[in-house]
């Protein structure tokens, strides 16, 4: 994992007084930090009190098994829906409780696992919104400006034979690739991918983890989720497991595959 | 009034970037938009015809009349595209806007004495706080609520005029002045209101406003997960069809009804249900479907009623069951053009140009906007039949026993 990013197991954590015991994290230790985030539904916790950071260039790697609290923690830090304790910085601010698509005109994007395509309209259409401006009177698209940069970035996901199309007829290895067409389109600097591995063949994985790194070594730092660990390992510089809504561990690749923690939560049932 | 360029550029042609005035060149226009322009034109030169007839139908000032109705209903029609078509917000009231405006500019100018020309601009502007007061809380939430709600607030209002009959003319109407005199007159104005209307409403649902409503209509989340505030522009869609039926109401109240102001006219619920009934023979989300579609209605139910024909039968005469018939041929039109009739020809008419470019070697589909034109693909779902998925997906969300929420 060759990077200019720490690997060791800690990020530099300031210890809470209130909160001793666990980490916490404060707003500059990364680009993008969770501090003690808590995600109740109901009595369900479906989060609990979840601290990591993210530095900037960084590939994290967020594993857990299913139904461990992935996307929620996704949906709390996009803003999706607002989490019910902790704090979410965001380039050094907090954004706590931020609508979804303010974060995402701040420079966060998501894919989402399960697929939101626009059905009514082709691939490149598709990738067209996320180049729209959010103001009511504005023409750029009538006028093709948005279209030339929406065809770029559909060729460079791997899309460009399938401009027409619309998002039925794409095979999934090509519903993914439409997914982060269009994050790729609101131009982030966090992009968070959201189970991108899951159902690829291994040449599609090798092919977009190539696309990921390219798009890294320009600038985004990415967060990637996935409960399964193939293709993962090989990708990501540094990854959090998280259990029940809990981190188990965090580190490397290597530091994270011999946590004994991990491979009673995960491997164990999972590999 | 097909309004938008049917032939479909070819690739090399697509990516390059248009001015507006490149997109206005009459030059380019497809043949549907030139039959759009001439109708228009003929609509304009109509009152000038007057003692001539053609194919029968004389022009005369009955007719000019009706064809001023027809308008009037057109714009309601056009209103309520721009923002339930638009957007899949489904209002069931639109009438509330085209009331608000009538009775607020009649009430203003018969109880407080001012002049017409402010009467109208106030009545216009009240719509739109209406839109705003009913839009700004009920379409931030998901779901069926925002239907709901615009089902009942006409209701609310017609019930509250008949507590000040004194001032609102209670459940039979309120007369007051009107603007024109003659037919020529009140048709030029219902026809500067219907151009107006139209241009105002393509030139947004054909800019990127239009992209971003139709996805709205599709998915929210997606919207807002390309940066994009779905609420901000739902509430801009619902109060700018206010402003327009609003003005609409206003302008129809003083010409075409002659001064006169009632609920059945404007705030009945049959009045929100044909808008949208009008809308959707012409087709969902083009304005121009219901652009067509309204005058289309509006004629044909002022002159089914005139049919003097007894139905063999059951010996009842036309003119009494005249609005049974023309549901019946409603749901005949929804039946075989579910789409709605400009929906199907401009697909028909895009296929023709795609096929023809595909024989010149030629790639590439339709033009940009193909989805915010109502632009459609034979066999996908149109326009309506989304619009009526995600209804029923909201409504069976918040009824019990069907949820699907965990």
């Amino acid at each position: 994992m060759s990077t200019d990013t720490p690997t060791s197991t800690e990020t530099p954590a300031d210890l809470d007084e209130t909160d001793a015991g666990t980490e916490s994290y404060g707003p500059d230790d990364g680009v993008l930090v969770a501090d003690g985030i808590t995600k109740r539904f109901g009595g369900l916790v479906a989060v609990d009190d979840l601290s990591f950071a993210v530095e900037k260039q960084e590939i994290l790697g967020f594993i857990g098994p299913n139904g461990a609290g992935k996307s929620t923690t996704f949906n709390c830090i996009t803003g999706v829906y607002p989490p019910s304790e902790g704090t979410v910085y965001y380039n050094g601010r907090d954004v706590t409780g931020s609508e979804f698509y303010e974060m995402v005109q701040n420079g966060m994007a998501r894919t989402f696992q399960e697929f939101r395509p626009l059905e009514d309209r082709s691939v490149v259409d598709n990738v067209q919104i996320s180049l729209v401006p959010d103001r009511l009177f504005s023409t750029s698209g009538l006028r093709g400006q948005t279209r030339a940069r929406a065809v770029e970035i559909c060729e460079r996901v791997g899309l460009g034979e399938r401009l027409r199309q619309l998002p039925d007829e794409l095979p999934h290895a090509d519903m993914i690739r439409l997914e982060l067409a269009r994050a790729m389109a609101t131009d982030p600097d966090l992009l968070l991918v959201d189970e991108p591995f899951a159902g690829l063949a291994d040449e599609d994985i090798t092919e977009l983890s190539d696309l990921l790194r390219t798009l890294r070594d320009q600038g985004t730092t990415f967060i990637v989720v996935d409960h399964n660990m193939r293709g993962l390992l090989q990708l990501i510089d540094r990854a959090i497991v998280i259990n029940f809504g809990e981190k188990i561990a965090d580190g490397t690749p290597e530091e994270i595959t011999d946590d004994p923690a991990v491979r009673k939560a995960y491997l164990g049932s999972e590999d | 009034m097909g309004g938008e360029t049917s032939e479909a550029p070819t690739a090399d042609e697509e990516f390059e970037e248009r001015t507006l005035t490149d997109i206005l060149d009459p030059r380019g226009f497809g043949w549907l938009t030139r039959l759009g322009l001439f109708g228009l034109l003929l609509l304009a030169v109509l009152p000038a015809l007057q003692g001539y007839g053609f194919l029968g139908i004389v022009v005369n000032s009955t007719l000019l009349a009706n064809i001023t109705g027809a308008m009037f209903f057109a714009v309601f029609a056009m209103s309520w595209d721009m923002q339930s078509g638009y957007t899949g917000e489904i209002s069931f009231g639109h009438g509330l806007f085209f009331g608000v405006g009538g009775y607020a500019s009649a009430i203003l100018q018969a109880q407080m004495g001012l002049d017409l020309l402010v009467t109208i601009p106030l009545g216009m502007f009240a719509a739109g706080i209406a839109g705003l007061l009913i839009g700004f809380p009920s379409l931030r939430l998901q779901g069926p609520y925002f239907s709901l709600i615009t089902l009942v607030t006409p209701i609310i209002i017609i019930g509250l005029f008949r507590f000040a009959p004194d001032v609102t003319g209670g459940a039979t109407g309120l007369f007051t002045e009107t603007l024109t005199t003659g037919a020529v007159e009140g048709y030029v104005v219902a026809l500067a209101l219907f151009l107006g209307a139209l241009v105002l409403f393509l030139a947004i649902t054909r800019s990127d406003a239009g992209i971003v409503l139709t996805a709205i209509r599709e998915d929210e989340l997606a919207v807002e997960a390309a940066g994009l505030n779905p609420a901000k522009f739902k509430l801009f869609s619902f109060v700018l069809s206010g402003l327009v039926g609003g003005l609409a109401g206003a302008l129809f109240v003083h010409t075409y009804a002659g001064g006169f102001v009632a609920p059945s006219d404007l705030l009945a619920l049959v009045v929100s249900i044909e808008v949208i009934i009008a809308s959707i023979i012409g087709g969902i989300g083009t304005i121009t479907g219901a652009a067509i579609g309204g005058l289309f209605l509006f004629l044909f139910r002022v002159y089914i009623a005139q049919v003097d024909l007894t139905v063999p039968v059951i010996g009842v005469p036309i003119g009494e069951i005249y609005f049974l018939l023309f549901t019946v041929v409603t749901l005949v039109v929804l039946f075989f053009i579910p789409e709605g009739v400009i929906t199907r020809i401009l697909v028909r008419t895009r296929q023709r140009a795609a096929a023809r470019e595909e024989e010149d070697g030629g790639g590439g589909g339709g033009g940009p906007d193909l989805a915010t034109d109502g632009g459609w693909t034979e066999g996908e779902p149109s326009n309506l039949e989304r619009i009526v998925a995600t209804f029923t997906e909201q409504l069976r969300a918040v009824l019990p026993g069907f949820g699907d929420d965990p």
